[in-house]
């Protein structure tokens, strides 16, 4: 410890003055260009504390949050993530790591996203995967902008179920507002797509339908290919929304005829983190040079062996500028990493076991909530995946203001209607939500 | 130095494929009809044992900044402090944003510190912390100014930008629908007031700047450059790159700067984790606070809230942003305080400095503050090359281009006296080393040099693409 | 280092040239030597329209984006598809091989373009 006011500096005042000495200045002063001007003399008023005080403070202050049992989902989502995850994802090695751009030093994080970007050609099954976007929303909103791109589509508005959920349709508006594109609402019913609804709806203005499985609602889309279709023929792309774990059991967007497929994969490697996402983005090869992101591909070395490497650089912005197709930069890499350890411990078995749960859990606790008096459940006539609607007698911010009270919370949707997730994580405390429910309903 | 980086190899590759090891094919049972389910799912099946030793081996073939220095320039590769990794995890962060407001009073606690102590330090009036990455921060901002001059009648259609700026600044005007009006620097490097006076005007909604600069210089003009734009009716964007060279020191907010977003990832130490989760925030003055994207954390009487500003210009992200980068530079700045973030700066320019001085390598430009652009005498990628066998990161190449081979390098304030000389030293070394040496570098890095052209020319994106050949 | 520059061509400050006889139009060796390997084309389809002076694609190497200038005016009768599967030819063979597209054009927007003398001084 160097006793300084910053404890990362590793400098002691003598072998700073050593420094100044060998750069001809008498203070560290003297260095900063800054006029008069513009200098700021004044304080933050944050006061330092070391590094137990903070991290008490911290803790406790997070503290406060609530203690609830969450069964809450709606695009976001908690699974157990596994000890090795964070063991081996946070070495210092990759945690510390910047973006690959010498490939060299650091083709370990570099094969670590080519594995993940080939865990998402298997799930999706299109054959160009990127290492990852913000999240669901904002990958949405790049597949509209590719949309836009491609000389392929003819058009300016965007389909999107009226379902959509509102904060993925605010980022989706704030995407389309400098290319001037419009969104459109195709109806829905049963929480999944009302095919006849959509095809009237889509205009030849359309470039892209967007439609999500499980939707959110929690319902697997039955019609995928049948949206598809629609898409196909007002000369439109199809965009898929899923996830990595339900992807490991229902069709391929690809077999339904999806053009681009985005989505969250933080459902691995990461659980419930107030509401940070891994965007997933993938897409077929013709449309490989309108890919947003970094993009890992395989090369050889000088030595003739299989080596990684950052490619197809020219399509970002640190050499393509304004032509760039994304300003993105720094994405979520890091925890594409951690989704890719957990993917791997699972393996396709324990894959699909998780997505069969996931249809279980909710299927099981909608016909113990529609036993309670007062609850109908489910709504829709789906299959469900994590989730489900259940309508209530009593106003549904009543009924989750009530089982928030008692220590459960779930989403009020409707006027009367609320929605609940539930995962292995929850499955525990299900029969403690159904006794509340049943007090409260 | 030299470093010898570990290395696996086994026929042909280095460390295998998990698909080479062992795959295998799951069948959906019968949880969902067969319509609705794909057909078997092939991926490879490890057992931890080998789950662990793999990505261990992968570990040992990456290089972060606690294997070295780092100093890629406006990059800010300073150490990430231990403590807040705890922090970020479980189970403190693992709550769902859908929770109503009176159920999340911890991490709208910190949220809304975290907004507080960034205003404070760019001397702005209202952060958001929604932005994902400075990119997102930068995308943010213009929008911000695009709603600002929408409700002011104004349909503007260009941004400036420095020739020298970040290639983030050209791809987010253009994004958010912009013309890009490129500002040419004047001779020493700075930008030339003149050009802006000739390229700002009734078009302008905003001008982009990182202060200091890419080259490291300080904007001197900076309050004539806000004069001008503001004359013309445009706002004045601050790019938070660079801001490591000012805490505590200068405010963005004092500068005249309207807007600006903070590179937690950067100046506030939160990992990079090998190319993000970062976090962009974005501050603004109290004119334009109404615009900020949705939430920003109030406190009030009975507690935080998230609300919606009136103007919102909506959203960039689904939720609240990243949250683990959130949570970190919230405890890295409580740590050092006010007098620990002024000696970032101060030993961050101090540092710069002192390599500046150290190396055998000509600075055309100056004088810098935490960064510098050296020039290489031979090719810049090839000079990187061999810098990664005497154990260092290199700088950033090529950029700006107003340095021939340019070398942008910044070693952070968290470089020791000795690990600057043995920086320097690796870049004095390379200087001596012969014009083959260069080509066939590196030679001590866990690859060689690999071949970039061929995979941009035949992309292979993913283990099937390789079964595929 | 000397740069071919074919006689039969006329040539854009830019580097693309068009050679007159039948208005083939490609990129300089001046030009494919400053891109260095070149990875990617984007080309107009046949029956677009090009005109004088504007973008009409991209050339892209690993390291750089750049914009392809029209030489000339008219619509594109012909367009190289094999730089799809080997864009390496612009580099090989810029004036043969490594042909961009062909244009219908009108012969009075060759007077805008630089001879190969005058090309060659530009780049010397």
């Amino acid at each position: 410890m160097t006793g300084d006011a910053n404890p990362y500096v590793p400098h002691s005042d003598a072998e700073r003055a050593t420094m100044l000495d060998a750069v001809g200045a008498d203070g560290v002063e003297d260095l900063f260009d800054v006029p008069d001007g513009v200098r700021f003399d004044g304080d933050f008023g944050i006061p330092s504390r070391d590094e137990r005080s903070v991290r008490r403070e911290v803790r406790d202050t997070l503290g406060a949050n609530a203690d609830v049992t969450e069964f809450l989902g709606r695009g976001h989502y908690d699974h157990y993530v596994p000890a090795v995850v964070d063991d081996l994802a946070d070495r210092s090695e990759f945690l510390t790591s910047y973006t690959q751009y010498q490939p060299e030093i650091a083709q370990g994080f570099l094969q670590a996203l080519f594995e993940y970007q080939s865990l998402l050609v298997e799930l999706t099954g299109l054959p160009v995967a990127n290492a990852s976007m913000y999240d669901a929303a904002t990958a949405l909103g790049e597949a509209a902008l590719l949309a836009d791109r491609v000389r392929a589509t003819h058009g300016d508005a965007i389909y999107v179920p009226e379902t959509l959920r509102a904060e993925r349709r605010a980022v989706l508006d704030t995407y389309v507002a400098g290319p001037g594109l419009t969104v459109e609402t195709y109806p829905t019913a049963e929480g999944t797509a009302d095919v006849a609804g959509l095809r009237a709806a889509l205009g030849d203005d359309a470039i892209l339908v967007y439609a999500e499985t499980p939707t959110v609602r929690g319902c697997v889309e039955p019609a995928l290919s049948a949206v598809g279709d629609a898409a196909e023929d007002a000369g439109a792309l199809f965009c898929v929304g899923s996830d990595p774990v339900a992807l490991s059991l229902l069709e391929r967007p690809a077999d339904a005829g999806a053009d681009v497929v985005v989505g969250d994969a933080s459902v691995l490697g990461l659980g419930a983190s107030y509401g940070t996402g891994l965007g997933v983005f993938a897409t077929r090869e013709e449309y490989l040079r309108q890919v947003p992101g970094r993009l890992v591909g395989a090369s050889e070395d000088a030595s003739g062996r299989r080596a990684y490497t950052l490619t197809l650089q020219t399509r970002e912005q640190h050499i393509r500028r304004e032509r760039a197709t994304s300003n993105i930069c720094t994405n979520q890499a890091h925890l594409a990493l951690r989704a890719a350890v957990h993917a791997a411990w699972l393996g396709p078995d324990g894959l699909v076991a998780l997505a069969e749960r996931c249809v279980e859990l909710p299927r099981n606790l909608a016909a113990e909530f529609d036993g309670v008096a007062g609850v109908r459940a489910p709504v829709d006539d789906r299959h469900p995946f994590r989730e489900f609607v259940a309508e209530t007698a009593r106003p549904a911010d009543e009924v989750a203001a009530a089982l928030l009270d008692r220590g459960y919370a779930v989403h009020a949707v409707d006027d009367h209607e609320v929605q609940v997730c539930v995962t292995e994580t929850t499955a525990d405390e299900t029969d403690g939500l159904i006794a509340a429910l049943t007090e409260v309903a | 130095m030299r470093h010898d980086q570990a290395r696996w190899t086994e026929e042909g590759a280095y460390e295998p494929l998990l698909s080479e090891t062992r795959t295998e094919t799951a069948e959906p049972g019968d949880a969902l009809p067969d319509d609705l389910t794909r057909d078997g799912l092939e991926l490879p099946a490890p057992a931890e044992p080998e789950v662990a030793r793999h990505y261990t081996r992968l570990a040992q073939m990456t290089y972060g900044v606690d294997s070295g220095p780092f100093p890629l320039g406006s990059c800010t590769m300073k150490y990430n402090p231990k403590f807040t990794d705890a922090l970020a995890g479980r189970p403190e962060g693992a709550v769902h944003p859908d929770r109503p407001d009176e159920a999340l009073q911890g991490t709208l606690a910190v949220c809304h510190g975290l907004q507080r102590h960034l205003a404070a330090i760019g001397g702005m009036d209202a952060v958001s912390l929604q932005p994902p990455a400075g990119a997102a921060g930068e995308f943010t901002g213009i929008h911000v100014a695009r709603a600002h001059h929408r409700a002011n009648g104004d349909e503007r259609s260009e941004v400036l930008v420095p020739e020298g700026a970040h290639g983030t600044n050209f791809a987010t005007a253009a994004m958010a629908g912009y013309d890009v009006v490129e500002v040419p620097a004047g001779d020493d490097g700075r930008v030339d007031l003149d050009a802006l006076r000739a390229a700002a005007g009734p078009e302008t909604a905003a001008l982009m700047l990182t202060n200091p600069n890419t080259l490291g210089l300080f904007e001197r003009d900076i309050q004539a450059i806000a004069d001008v734009v503001h004359d013309a009716g445009g706002l004045l964007y601050y790019d938070g790159a660079n801001l490591n060279a000012l805490l505590g020191r200068a405010r963005p907010g004092d500068m005249g700067f309207d807007v600006m977003h903070y590179n937690v990832h950067k100046t506030f130490a939160t990992p990079h984790g090998g190319g993000g989760p970062g976090a962009g925030p974005v501050g603004v003055t109290e004119e334009l606070a109404p615009y900020l994207p949705a939430p920003v954390v109030e406190e009030r009487e009975d507690g935080y809230r998230r609300v919606e500003p009136l103007r919102s210009i909506g959203k960039v992200h689904g939720f609240h942003g990243n949250w683990p980068a959130v949570v970190r530079a919230y405890a890295y700045i409580a740590r050092l305080g006010d007098e620990g973030l002024r000696a970032a700066s101060a030993n961050a320019v101090l540092n710069a400095n002192y390599l500046a001085e150290r190396i055998d390598f000509d600075i055309p430009y100056g004088p810098f503050h935490h960064e510098f652009v050296a020039s290489a005498d031979r090719d810049a990628a090839d000079v990187a090359k061999r810098m990664l066998d005497y154990g260092v990161h290199p700088p950033t190449t090529k950029w700006p281009e107003a340095v021939d081979e340019a070398l942008m390098t910044e070693p952070t304030e968290a470089e020791s006296l000795a690990d600057l000389d043995r920086l320097a030293e690796a870049f004095d070394q390379v200087a001596r080393d012969d014009d083959e040496t260069l080509r066939n570098a590196p030679e001590r890095t866990a690859a060689r040099r690999v071949d970039q052209t061929d995979a941009a020319r035949n992309p292979r994106l993913s283990w099937q693409a390789l079964d595929e050949e | 280092m000397s740069f071919d520059v074919p006689a039969d061509r006329r040539y854009r400050e830019s580097h693309e040239w068009i050679r007159s006889a039948d208005g083939r139009v490609g990129i300089s060796d001046f030009a494919q030597d400053e891109l260095g390997d070149v990875v990617f084309v984007e080309l107009p389809a046949e029956g677009d329209r090009i005109e004088q002076g504007e973008t009409f694609g991209v050339v892209e190497s690993i390291k750089a984006v750049s914009n392809l200038y029209a030489p000339v005016s008219g619509e594109v009768t012909a367009v190289n598809d094999a730089l799809d599967q080997a864009p390496e030819l612009v580099n090989e063979d810029p004036y043969g091989e490594g042909w961009l597209l062909d244009v219908e054009f009108d012969e009075g927007d060759l007077d805008a373009l630089l001879t190969p003398d005058a090309y060659r001084a530009q780049i010397e």
